[in-house]
């Protein structure tokens, strides 16, 4: 039958049919699992879209938790053009809620992108603007959460913490060091929208913004709180062009605390003068350390047992002659004959001379770079200064002899602190640093912890410790006496620099400085106090800033809890001073032998025995001559 | 000759396929129909309108005495020729998709070159039913009904409605196969073909490119690619089980017109893998009921209609789901069944209807 030749080709037909319905299946297969990925990735990118969420910048704390940088949140206005049924009207009401132009809010809500953020007019909105946008329920006018950056003590710490700007971006400072950490991912509305724009209702995710790590600081907020209110009160009584006090503690390197004047406030930085918010004194000036420099030149001279403090003497005219130079010491007729420790107690310029010129110019060079002079700290600060030396090959007896009491070279603030805390710890010279430990934002879980650094061994313990008694022994007989606290160990050196302008020196226009540090025999905290130009005052440290780090540093007692000690230096006294005496012991005593032996204080008994049983300050203390002494009796 | 059952299976597989298509075409359509006419059911509507009348179009015509087709084949095809020439003119025919290929009667619209298809079909399946012996002859057999068919494909290329004019070409040109020529013509036809393409090629090298940027459609994602990128990005998504009835992102705005040639799309979307296995399956499985009423058919002629009809439905399916997955470029071709359009549909059932009738005798 001849059907048969055509079912054959109809089969055939249906055969090749099926084959090419085979071939579209498994090219929609390939599609759905071979391209799926990609596919998927490019179709996302068409529907979604994304009203930006900012983050939470990471909080910067001190040392207790006290919170020093903060966020507060605003909204900020966003639009998407895609949306927006009426551009005139929108753009008319939104020009008139924000108060400003109309032309430009129209170009916002107009133009042709997917999401437009009205800059700046629209950002970190008030509460009441926001209410009011929000009252008019337009399409494609969105509000979003944004946050912005709130300095809860304002001028306080403001050099340290920096600031940022209007995108929450770290400009100066700890915020412009650390921005990485301290900035957070930002989160989004992510919905899908239709091809003309139109937001999709099916699909709305939000994902929410991760908070940037929290900086815990080595500061101790109440320790800044004294040094600001210690500069503002100095600023008052001296007029000084500038002054700055640091605080750090010896053994680690930690900065407990940092300011200078002029200051400015974080939060409004935009008021003040560049030259102010970008000058962070204590690590960007570099000025003559003048005489705590010296503190340098003995510990060399120490550690290279190039001379004795308590044998080798030194007999002071007034001037000493170094190649034909004539240096004057400070004190009109000179101090005399000396002891070594004298010559630092009375911070004897041509002692020095002579100290110096016993290490020579290359062996002082070489203590002044051990101790990190010449180059950065590597302080986690922007800005920082590196100062200026002589070169050694080309000092000549002059430089060596001015260098060797801190003139003719330059250094910073921290260096000097940093230095000296090496040759009073121990002999461990540290990199100073601020930031303590980074912690998770949302459970303050430390993430790491920042060690101290030492980078250097300038001196060994030994020299260290008679370095410290030197220095205890400025405080209690000598120049620093200014700084002198009862019953407390205190060292610390006092420094009046000649300020350098075009090369020559200043006339009657001082840096005076005072670094000093406590307990002398296991020194917890250093401080550094340096008043720029102050008026209407003896030009000396150990008048000027003496007395401010003896404010820190009493203050300092009860924030770190130092104990008191009774094994310090007993104070040589001048008529001028007040007398302490120490107290005896007066328990078991009956009343009238009380009575005799505390004779020059007033005595206030309780109780109704016959003997003392308690006494108040105890034996072994220094007390003022007459303060009153509390006796029970039982 | 005794009388047979109608094949309810085909009648029912053709009622689901539709219900199924109407259903799809709810989904795909709603938004766009929101956007022009505010009214989301506007294609739904009309689309089921045709769907009804197109049952009572089946119902009709498997009561039918068939043999008056054959009578007046002649006829059937001299009326549309007269429609597609008239189409041509315009202020008779009405431009759509760039196209002179309707006659607009108020909201509805007529499209002259989907009934040519079964004019066409009629015509041939009678000439080679009549002229059998001749068919192993080339010149005395196939070229007259070549003649014919290029006359039509070349109006129809007028309008221009090239998917169209594909489908009927290759649906004659199989059942032509299928009636016995020798099958070194088929072989030389192709030939002729691939030289034809080769040619053109060689005139103009731009076409190169097209065809470059068919393989790539990222190369134009805004002109020639974007049907078909817009297309991946429902099909891709749609994954093994799709993203869920209703919830194609495709359809709002981004696929132009998804109710029409791309509602294949939407369904893959929508239903993913398993959907385009469903949707092959009913066509292969209608595809191989019709062709077996025609292997079962005594009668040479309605052989031959039944074949042409089913093949017919068959290979604009097969260009569609090619055009729509990225296989072949963009042609222009409905989807038989689900894509909207009445002339599309009523013509479908049509073809079942008569192929129905078939199965009876």
């Amino acid at each position: 039958m001849f059907f048969s030749e055509i079912h054959e080709r109809i089969r055939f037909v249906f055969l090749v049919s099926l084959f090419i319905l085979i071939a579209i299946i498994i090219k929609v297969f390939y599609i759905q699992v071979f391209s799926y990925q990609k596919l998927n990735t490019l179709a996302e990118n068409l529907w979604s879209r994304q009203l930006p969420i900012k983050a939470n910048r990471g909080l910067i704390v001190d040392r207790n938790g006290k919170v020093l940088a903060s966020n507060v949140t605003t909204v900020s206005l966003v639009v998407v053009p895609g949306q927006i049924h009426e551009p005139e009207k929108v753009a008319k009401d939104l020009a008139n809620i924000l108060n400003s132009n109309y032309q430009d809010m129209l170009e916002h809500v107009t133009k042709s992108t997917s999401i437009e953020r009205i800059h700046p007019e629209g950002r970190q909105l008030s509460y009441e603007i926001a209410e009011k946008i929000n009252a008019l329920n337009y399409d494609g006018v969105y509000l979003l959460k944004e946050s912005k950056r709130f300095y809860p003590y304002e001028t306080m710490l403001s050099h340290v913490l920096g600031y940022v700007g209007i995108d929450n971006q770290g400009l100066s400072g700890l915020e412009l060091y650390y921005d990485d950490y301290l900035t957070g991912a930002d989160g989004a509305i992510k919905y899908f929208s239709d091809g003309k724009g139109n937001k999709l209702e099916l699909t709305e995710v939000y994902e929410a913004p991760t908070s940037g790590i929290t900086l815990k600081l080595t500061i101790d907020m109440d320790l800044q709180m004294v040094i600001e209110n210690e500069l503002d009160n100095a600023m008052a009584k001296y007029e000084p062009e500038q002054g700055l006090i640091m605080a750090m503690n010896p053994q680690t390197g930690e900065i407990l605390a940092m300011a200078s004047r002029p200051t400015f406030n974080s939060n409004s930085y935009q008021n003040y003068s560049n030259e102010i918010i970008n000058r962070n004194l204590p690590i960007w000036m570099t000025y003559e350390p003048g005489s705590t420099f010296k503190i340098i030149t003995l510990s060399a001279a120490l550690e290279e047992k190039t001379i004795n403090l308590f044998e080798d003497s030194f007999y002071d005219d007034g001037s000493i002659n170094v190649d034909g130079a004539t240096i004057h010491c400070w004190k009109a007729g000179g101090h005399g004959a000396e002891t070594m420790l004298q010559v630092v107690e009375n911070s004897c310029n041509p002692g020095f001379v002579h100290i110096g010129s016993t290490l020579g110019a290359e062996k002082l060079m070489s203590y002044i770079h051990k101790y990190g002079f010449g180059s950065k700290t590597g302080i986690d600060l922007n800005g920082e200064s590196s100062g200026i030396l002589f070169d050694v090959n080309k000092m000549g007896p002059v430089e060596l002899a001015t260098t060797s009491f801190g003139q003719g070279i330059s250094v910073t603030p921290l260096q000097q602190i940093r230095a000296v805390s090496a040759a009073i710890n121990g002999g461990n010279l540290y990199t100073p640093y601020i930031v303590d430990s980074f912690l998770e934002s949302e459970t303050n879980s430390l993430i790491e912890k920042v060690e101290p650094k030492i980078t250097g061994h300038p001196i060994s313990p030994e020299t260290s410790s008679l370095v410290r008694y030197a220095l205890e022994s400025v405080v209690a007989n000598g120049s620093g006496k200014n700084a002198y606290i009862e019953n407390y160990r205190v060292g610390g050196k006092t420094g009046t620099a000649q300020k350098v302008h075009n090369g020559s020196y200043l006339s009657g226009n001082y840096i005076l400085s005072f670094i000093g540090f406590m307990p002398a025999n296991n020194p917890e905290i250093i401080v550094y106090v340096a008043i720029d130009n102050p008026k209407g005052v003896t030009q000396y440290g150990g008048v000027v800033s003496a007395p401010i780090a003896k404010n820190v540093l009493t203050s300092a007692i009860e924030i770190l809890n130092i104990p008191p000690s009774k094994e310090g230096m007993a104070r040589e006294y001048t008529w001028l001073d007040t007398k302490y005496y120490i107290l005896p012991n007066v328990i078991g005593m009956s009343k009238k032998e009380a009575t005799q032996a505390l004779k020059g204080f007033k005595i206030e008994y309780s109780g109704t025995g016959t003997k003392v049983i308690y006494q108040s300050p105890e034996a072994g203390y220094y007390a003022k001559e007459g303060e009153t002494i509390k006796l029970l009796l039982g | 000759m005794k009388k047979k059952r109608m094949d309810y299976i085909l009648f029912f597989l053709t009622l689901i396929i539709c219900i199924f298509g109407i259903i799809m075409i709810y989904s795909a359509s709603s938004i766009w129909a929101e956007f022009k006419f505010n009214n989301p059911l506007k294609y739904v509507k009309q689309q089921t309108l045709f769907f009804l009348i197109g049952i009572i179009v089946i119902l009709i015509t498997t009561k039918l005495d068939l043999s008056i087709l054959k009578k007046k084949a002649n006829l059937i095809l001299a009326i549309c020729f007269a429609l597609l020439i008239l189409v041509l003119i315009p202020g008779i025919g009405s431009i759509r998709n760039g196209s002179r290929s309707w006659f607009g009667i108020g909201g509805l619209g007529i499209q002259p070159s989907e009934f040519a298809k079964i004019g066409l079909i009629i015509f041939t399946a009678k000439y080679l039913a009549n002229n059998q012996k001749n068919m192993k002859d080339v010149k005395k057999g196939a070229l007259p009904i070549f003649l014919v068919i290029a006359i039509f494909f070349l109006l129809i290329m007028l309008e221009p409605d090239f998917g169209t004019a594909m489908v009927i070409t290759l649906t004659l040109v199989c059942l032509i196969f299928v009636s016995g020529l020798k099958i070194s013509f088929f072989v030389k036809l192709g030939l002729l073909g691939i030289l034809g393409i080769v040619g053109l090629i060689i005139a103009a090298p731009y076409r190169m490119e097209r065809i470059i940027s068919f393989l790539n459609p990222w190369s134009d994602p805004l002109g020639s690619g974007y049907q078909i990128i817009q297309s991946l990005y429902a099909i891709g998504p749609g994954g093994l089980l799709g993203q869920g009835f209703m919830n194609s992102r495709q359809k709002h705005f981004y696929l132009p017109e998804p109710q029409t040639d791309f509602i294949f799309s939407i369904i893959s979307e929508e239903f993913g893998f398993l959907g385009v296995i469903v949707v092959c399956t009913f066509f292969a499985f209608i595809f191989y009921r019709m062709l077996k009423i025609a292997l079962k058919c005594n009668d040479l002629f309605y052989k031959y209609l039944a074949f042409g009809l089913a093949f017919g439905i068959l290979i604009q399916a097969s260009l569609n789901l090619a055009v729509v997955v990225g296989l072949i470029p963009v042609t222009g071709v409905t989807l038989p069944f689900f894509s909207y359009g009445g002339s599309s549909l009523l013509v479908s059932m049509l073809s079942i209807g008569i192929v129905l009738n078939i199965s009876k005798k």
